[in-house]
Protein backbone atom coordinates (compact mmCIF):
# COMPACT_ATOMS: atom_id res chain seq x y z
CA UNK A 1 0.00 0.00 0.00
CA UNK A 2 1.32 3.38 -0.95
CA UNK A 3 2.39 5.75 1.10
CA UNK A 4 1.51 9.58 -0.03
CA UNK A 5 3.68 12.43 0.85
CA UNK A 6 2.06 15.89 0.78
CA UNK A 7 4.12 18.74 0.93
CA UNK A 8 2.97 21.78 -0.39
CA UNK A 9 -0.33 24.07 0.65
CA UNK A 10 -3.38 23.07 -0.83
CA UNK A 11 -4.04 26.43 -1.60
CA UNK A 12 -1.39 27.18 -4.01
CA UNK A 13 -0.24 24.04 -5.36
CA UNK A 14 -2.11 20.92 -7.08
CA UNK A 15 -0.36 18.48 -4.90
CA UNK A 16 -2.87 17.80 -2.85
CA UNK A 17 -5.95 17.31 -5.57
CA UNK A 18 -3.58 15.05 -7.48
CA UNK A 19 -3.10 12.87 -4.60
CA UNK A 20 -6.20 12.62 -3.77
CA UNK A 21 -7.06 11.54 -7.33
CA UNK A 22 -4.62 8.96 -6.77
CA UNK A 23 -5.54 7.29 -3.68
CA UNK A 24 -6.23 3.74 -3.46
CA UNK A 25 -7.96 2.18 -0.56
CA UNK A 26 -6.03 1.00 2.30
CA UNK A 27 -3.27 3.86 1.41
CA UNK A 28 -1.75 6.08 3.95
CA UNK A 29 -1.37 10.24 3.31
CA UNK A 30 1.53 11.90 5.38
CA UNK A 31 1.73 15.71 5.53
CA UNK A 32 4.71 17.35 5.49
CA UNK A 33 6.17 21.28 5.38
CA UNK A 34 3.62 23.70 4.22
CA UNK A 35 1.50 19.86 3.35
CA UNK A 36 0.79 20.51 7.04
CA UNK A 37 -1.41 23.61 5.99
CA UNK A 38 -3.85 20.79 4.83
CA UNK A 39 -5.07 20.22 8.06
CA UNK A 40 -7.82 23.48 8.29
CA UNK A 41 -8.61 22.28 4.27
CA UNK A 42 -12.08 20.96 3.80
CA UNK A 43 -10.78 18.04 1.40
CA UNK A 44 -9.50 16.22 3.87
CA UNK A 45 -13.21 14.90 4.97
CA UNK A 46 -12.96 13.28 0.99
CA UNK A 47 -10.44 10.14 2.80
CA UNK A 48 -13.05 8.86 5.11
CA UNK A 49 -11.41 5.79 5.95
CA UNK A 50 -7.65 6.37 5.15
CA UNK A 51 -4.70 6.76 7.56
CA UNK A 52 -3.67 10.45 7.81
CA UNK A 53 -0.63 11.71 9.70
CA UNK A 54 0.99 14.71 10.22
CA UNK A 55 4.74 15.57 10.93
CA UNK A 56 4.40 17.67 14.25
CA UNK A 57 7.00 19.44 13.59
CA UNK A 58 6.57 20.69 10.84
CA UNK A 59 2.67 21.84 11.62
CA UNK A 60 4.25 23.08 14.69
CA UNK A 61 6.75 25.45 13.30
CA UNK A 62 3.83 27.02 11.87
CA UNK A 63 1.48 27.44 14.18
CA UNK A 64 -0.32 24.94 13.30
CA UNK A 65 -0.22 22.55 16.95
CA UNK A 66 -3.81 23.46 18.05
CA UNK A 67 -5.81 22.45 15.08
CA UNK A 68 -4.11 19.33 15.32
CA UNK A 69 -5.03 18.31 18.51
CA UNK A 70 -8.32 19.17 18.04
CA UNK A 71 -8.22 16.33 14.32
CA UNK A 72 -9.18 12.77 15.87
CA UNK A 73 -8.53 12.09 12.25
CA UNK A 74 -4.81 12.67 11.84
CA UNK A 75 -2.10 11.62 13.71
CA UNK A 76 0.92 13.45 14.71
CA UNK A 77 3.93 11.90 14.43
CA UNK A 78 7.47 12.33 15.17
CA UNK A 79 10.27 11.58 12.44
CA UNK A 80 11.43 8.12 14.40
CA UNK A 81 7.40 7.31 12.90
CA UNK A 82 8.19 8.68 9.78
CA UNK A 83 11.06 6.46 8.98
CA UNK A 84 8.79 3.68 10.51
CA UNK A 85 5.58 4.19 8.39
CA UNK A 86 8.21 4.57 4.86
CA UNK A 87 9.34 0.91 6.03
CA UNK A 88 5.65 0.03 6.39
CA UNK A 89 4.43 1.57 3.35
CA UNK A 90 5.88 0.58 -0.38
CA UNK A 91 5.80 2.43 -2.68
CA UNK A 92 6.14 5.93 -1.12
CA UNK A 93 5.27 9.00 -3.44
CA UNK A 94 5.95 12.14 -2.74
CA UNK A 95 3.35 15.48 -4.20
CA UNK A 96 6.01 18.35 -3.73
CA UNK A 97 4.68 20.46 -6.70
CA UNK B 1 8.58 -10.59 7.46
CA UNK B 2 7.83 -8.34 11.01
CA UNK B 3 7.97 -9.16 14.12
CA UNK B 4 5.79 -7.96 16.54
CA UNK B 5 6.54 -6.28 20.44
CA UNK B 6 3.32 -5.41 22.37
CA UNK B 7 1.27 -3.08 19.77
CA UNK B 8 4.41 -2.11 18.01
CA UNK B 9 5.29 -3.97 14.69
CA UNK B 10 9.07 -3.76 14.18
CA UNK B 11 10.71 -4.47 10.82
CA UNK B 12 14.08 -5.82 9.93
CA UNK B 13 16.68 -3.10 9.20
CA UNK B 14 16.19 -1.90 5.58
CA UNK B 15 18.27 0.00 3.33
CA UNK B 16 17.01 3.55 2.05
CA UNK B 17 17.83 5.73 -0.59
CA UNK B 18 17.21 9.31 -0.41
CA UNK B 19 16.59 11.68 -4.05
CA UNK B 20 16.73 15.23 -3.30
CA UNK B 21 16.00 18.29 -5.73
CA UNK B 22 16.03 20.95 -3.30
CA UNK B 23 19.02 23.86 -2.89
CA UNK B 24 19.93 24.67 0.73
CA UNK B 25 18.49 27.65 1.99
CA UNK B 26 15.91 28.09 -1.26
CA UNK B 27 13.27 25.02 0.22
CA UNK B 28 12.60 23.48 3.66
CA UNK B 29 13.19 20.23 1.22
CA UNK B 30 16.84 20.05 1.84
CA UNK B 31 16.72 20.09 5.49
CA UNK B 32 13.80 17.54 5.96
CA UNK B 33 16.20 15.48 3.54
CA UNK B 34 19.12 15.75 6.06
CA UNK B 35 16.67 15.12 9.42
CA UNK B 36 15.03 12.49 7.76
CA UNK B 37 18.70 10.99 6.52
CA UNK B 38 19.75 11.51 9.81
CA UNK B 39 16.81 9.69 11.77
CA UNK B 40 16.94 6.75 9.30
CA UNK B 41 20.40 5.78 10.43
CA UNK B 42 19.34 6.48 14.28
CA UNK B 43 16.54 3.75 13.85
CA UNK B 44 19.11 1.27 12.72
CA UNK B 45 18.29 0.86 9.18
CA UNK B 46 20.81 1.96 6.17
CA UNK B 47 21.15 4.38 4.10
CA UNK B 48 22.31 3.38 0.11
CA UNK B 49 22.84 6.32 -1.07
CA UNK B 50 21.95 10.24 -1.35
CA UNK B 51 21.29 11.11 -4.71
CA UNK B 52 21.70 15.04 -4.93
CA UNK B 53 19.68 16.17 -8.14
CA UNK B 54 18.39 19.36 -9.92
CA UNK B 55 18.96 22.20 -7.50
CA UNK B 56 19.58 19.74 -5.28
CA UNK B 57 23.60 19.98 -6.52
CA UNK B 58 23.88 22.77 -4.53
CA UNK B 59 23.82 21.21 -1.33
CA UNK B 60 27.55 19.77 -2.48
CA UNK B 61 28.44 23.41 -3.21
CA UNK B 62 31.92 24.42 -1.06
CA UNK B 63 31.53 27.79 -1.80
CA UNK B 64 28.09 28.49 -0.14
CA UNK B 65 28.46 30.79 3.30
CA UNK B 66 25.01 30.96 5.24
CA UNK B 67 25.06 32.94 8.09
CA UNK B 68 26.37 31.85 11.39
CA UNK B 69 23.24 31.34 13.24
CA UNK B 70 21.45 29.22 10.64
CA UNK B 71 22.12 25.87 9.40
CA UNK B 72 24.93 25.07 6.80
CA UNK B 73 23.50 21.75 5.35
CA UNK B 74 26.67 21.13 3.35
CA UNK B 75 28.71 20.68 6.53
CA UNK B 76 26.01 18.72 8.25
CA UNK B 77 26.10 16.34 5.24
CA UNK B 78 30.05 16.30 5.04
CA UNK B 79 29.69 15.17 8.65
CA UNK B 80 26.82 12.44 8.52
CA UNK B 81 28.51 10.95 5.59
CA UNK B 82 31.85 10.50 6.80
CA UNK B 83 30.16 9.31 10.53
CA UNK B 84 28.28 6.66 8.18
CA UNK B 85 30.45 6.08 5.50
CA UNK B 86 27.71 7.19 3.40
CA UNK B 87 27.55 7.56 -0.64
CA UNK B 88 26.79 11.52 -1.13
CA UNK B 89 26.23 11.77 -4.90
CA UNK B 90 25.94 14.72 -7.07
CA UNK B 91 24.54 14.29 -10.94
CA UNK B 92 27.40 15.74 -12.93
CA UNK B 93 24.88 16.62 -15.72
CA UNK B 94 22.94 18.85 -12.92
CA UNK B 95 25.83 19.91 -11.29
CA UNK B 96 27.87 20.91 -14.39
CA UNK B 97 24.57 23.20 -15.77
CA UNK B 98 24.69 24.95 -12.11
CA UNK B 99 28.22 25.08 -11.55
CA UNK B 100 28.97 22.52 -9.26
CA UNK B 101 32.39 21.40 -10.12
CA UNK B 102 35.56 19.10 -8.66
CA UNK B 103 38.93 20.16 -9.87
CA UNK B 104 39.02 17.51 -12.98
CA UNK B 105 35.57 19.13 -14.22
CA UNK B 106 36.80 22.55 -13.83
CA UNK B 107 40.40 22.07 -15.72
CA UNK B 108 37.95 19.89 -18.24
CA UNK B 109 35.22 21.96 -18.93
CA UNK B 110 37.78 25.39 -18.49
CA UNK B 111 35.80 27.16 -15.37
CA UNK B 112 38.09 29.78 -12.91
CA UNK B 113 37.08 27.57 -9.96
CA UNK B 114 36.34 23.87 -8.27
CA UNK B 115 33.77 24.04 -5.28
CA UNK B 116 32.69 20.45 -4.85
CA UNK B 117 32.41 19.89 -1.31
CA UNK B 118 34.56 17.03 0.49
CA UNK B 119 32.62 14.16 1.13
CA UNK B 120 30.21 14.20 -1.79
CA UNK B 121 30.99 12.45 -5.35
CA UNK B 122 30.19 13.70 -8.84
CA UNK B 123 29.02 10.60 -10.96
CA UNK B 124 25.86 10.13 -13.63
CA UNK B 125 22.38 9.25 -13.62
CA UNK B 126 23.19 5.54 -13.70
CA UNK B 127 23.80 5.98 -9.73
CA UNK B 128 19.98 6.83 -9.29
CA UNK B 129 19.16 4.05 -11.56
CA UNK B 130 21.56 1.74 -9.44
CA UNK B 131 20.01 3.64 -6.22
CA UNK B 132 16.47 2.61 -7.04
CA UNK B 133 17.68 -1.28 -8.21
CA UNK B 134 19.33 -1.85 -4.78
CA UNK B 135 17.34 0.06 -2.04
CA UNK B 136 14.27 -1.25 -0.32
CA UNK B 137 13.22 2.34 -0.25
CA UNK B 138 13.61 5.29 -1.98
CA UNK B 139 12.51 8.75 -0.96
CA UNK B 140 12.18 12.10 -3.60
CA UNK B 141 12.76 14.64 -1.19
CA UNK B 142 11.38 17.65 -4.06
CA UNK B 143 11.87 21.21 -4.76
CA UNK C 1 15.19 -9.35 -15.10
CA UNK C 2 14.56 -6.15 -12.82
CA UNK C 3 11.90 -5.10 -11.10
CA UNK C 4 10.44 -1.92 -12.93
CA UNK C 5 9.60 1.03 -11.46
CA UNK C 6 7.29 4.58 -11.92
CA UNK C 7 8.79 7.90 -12.99
CA UNK C 8 5.14 9.72 -12.06
CA UNK C 9 5.88 12.99 -14.85
CA UNK C 10 3.46 15.66 -12.69
CA UNK C 11 5.45 18.68 -14.14
CA UNK C 12 4.71 21.10 -17.62
CA UNK C 13 7.73 21.30 -19.85
CA UNK C 14 10.08 24.38 -20.41
CA UNK C 15 8.50 26.37 -17.51
CA UNK C 16 10.85 24.16 -14.90
CA UNK C 17 13.11 22.35 -15.66
CA UNK C 18 12.38 19.08 -13.66
CA UNK C 19 10.39 18.36 -16.62
CA UNK C 20 12.91 17.66 -18.79
CA UNK C 21 15.86 16.30 -15.52
CA UNK C 22 13.00 14.12 -15.41
CA UNK C 23 13.09 12.34 -18.63
CA UNK C 24 16.54 12.73 -18.64
CA UNK C 25 16.51 10.62 -15.69
CA UNK C 26 14.31 7.79 -17.04
CA UNK C 27 16.49 8.07 -19.97
CA UNK C 28 19.47 7.07 -18.18
CA UNK C 29 17.61 4.20 -16.41
CA UNK C 30 16.57 2.86 -20.17
CA UNK C 31 19.95 2.56 -21.33
CA UNK C 32 20.69 0.62 -18.41
CA UNK C 33 18.34 -1.54 -19.54
CA UNK C 34 16.71 -0.93 -15.99
CA UNK C 35 13.35 -1.36 -16.45
CA UNK C 36 10.94 1.84 -16.16
CA UNK C 37 7.34 2.76 -17.08
CA UNK C 38 5.75 6.60 -17.28
CA UNK C 39 2.75 8.02 -15.86
CA UNK C 40 1.70 11.51 -17.06
CA UNK C 41 -0.68 13.09 -14.59
CA UNK C 42 -1.72 17.00 -13.81
CA UNK C 43 0.31 19.16 -15.82
CA UNK C 44 2.93 16.34 -16.48
CA UNK C 45 0.64 15.74 -19.89
CA UNK C 46 1.32 18.67 -21.33
CA UNK C 47 4.54 16.95 -22.02
CA UNK C 48 3.28 15.02 -24.72
CA UNK C 49 1.36 17.74 -26.47
CA UNK C 50 2.27 17.79 -29.88
CA UNK C 51 3.50 20.87 -31.93
CA UNK C 52 5.76 21.77 -29.64
CA UNK C 53 7.96 24.49 -31.07
CA UNK C 54 10.73 26.03 -28.53
CA UNK C 55 13.18 27.31 -30.36
CA UNK C 56 12.47 30.70 -29.74
CA UNK C 57 12.90 30.79 -26.06
CA UNK C 58 15.94 29.12 -26.33
CA UNK C 59 14.90 25.69 -25.52
CA UNK C 60 14.98 22.25 -26.49
CA UNK C 61 12.05 19.85 -27.92
CA UNK C 62 11.40 17.82 -24.60
CA UNK C 63 8.94 16.33 -26.82
CA UNK C 64 11.99 14.79 -28.99
CA UNK C 65 13.04 13.03 -25.51
CA UNK C 66 9.89 11.24 -25.31
CA UNK C 67 10.26 10.51 -28.87
CA UNK C 68 13.57 9.25 -28.31
CA UNK C 69 12.30 6.63 -25.50
CA UNK C 70 10.85 3.93 -28.16
CA UNK C 71 14.61 3.74 -28.94
CA UNK C 72 15.27 2.43 -25.49
CA UNK C 73 12.26 -0.14 -24.95
CA UNK C 74 10.05 2.17 -23.38
CA UNK C 75 6.77 1.74 -25.66
CA UNK C 76 3.75 2.25 -23.84
CA UNK C 77 2.88 5.65 -21.71
CA UNK C 78 0.68 5.89 -19.09
CA UNK C 79 -1.90 9.07 -19.06
CA UNK C 80 -4.10 10.00 -16.72
CA UNK C 81 -7.12 9.77 -18.25
CA UNK C 82 -9.03 12.83 -15.33
CA UNK C 83 -6.09 14.98 -16.38
CA UNK C 84 -6.87 15.02 -19.66
CA UNK C 85 -9.96 15.45 -19.80
CA UNK C 86 -9.62 18.66 -17.31
CA UNK C 87 -7.09 20.18 -20.05
CA UNK C 88 -9.44 19.36 -22.68
CA UNK C 89 -6.63 17.38 -24.37
CA UNK C 90 -7.66 14.54 -26.99
CA UNK C 91 -5.94 11.70 -27.39
CA UNK C 92 -4.92 12.54 -31.19
CA UNK C 93 -2.60 15.93 -29.71
CA UNK C 94 -0.47 13.33 -27.79
CA UNK C 95 0.63 10.54 -29.78
CA UNK C 96 4.29 9.67 -29.85
CA UNK C 97 5.69 7.42 -32.99
CA UNK C 98 6.42 3.67 -31.42
CA UNK C 99 4.70 4.34 -28.43
CA UNK C 100 1.34 3.08 -27.35
CA UNK C 101 -0.50 6.20 -25.31
CA UNK C 102 -2.75 4.10 -22.41
CA UNK C 103 -4.81 6.30 -20.36
CA UNK C 104 -5.83 5.32 -16.85
CA UNK C 105 -8.81 6.30 -15.46
CA UNK C 106 -7.41 4.42 -12.10
CA UNK C 107 -4.06 5.71 -11.27
CA UNK C 108 -4.15 4.66 -7.47
CA UNK C 109 -3.87 0.86 -8.36
CA UNK C 110 -1.57 1.58 -11.06
CA UNK C 111 0.62 3.19 -8.73
CA UNK C 112 0.16 0.88 -6.07
CA UNK C 113 1.70 -2.31 -8.10
CA UNK C 114 5.01 -0.89 -8.51
CA UNK C 115 8.00 -0.96 -5.50
CA UNK C 116 9.72 2.13 -6.57
CA UNK C 117 7.94 5.54 -7.82
CA UNK C 118 10.17 8.42 -8.96
CA UNK C 119 8.23 11.95 -8.62
CA UNK C 120 9.39 14.50 -11.32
Amino acid sequence: MTLHIVSKSPYTSSALKECLGAFASGDALLLIEDGTYVLRHPALETLQSAEIYCLEADAAARGQQQLAATMDRVEMINDARWVQLCTEHQPIVSWFR
Amino acid sequence: MPRRAGHFTIWPPMKFSLAVYSAPHSAQSASSALRFAKTVLQQGHEIYRVFFYCDGVQNGNATAAPPQDEIDLTAEWQVLGQQHQLDLVICIAAAQRRGVLNQREAERLERPAANLADGFELAGLGQLTDAVANSDRLITFGS
Amino acid sequence: MSIKSLALCRTAPYGNALAREGIEAVLAAAAMDQAVDLLFLGDGVFQLLDHQSPADIGQKSLRRNLQALPMFGIEQFFVCEKSLAEREITLEQIQVAGAETKTVKDTGSLIASYPTVLSF
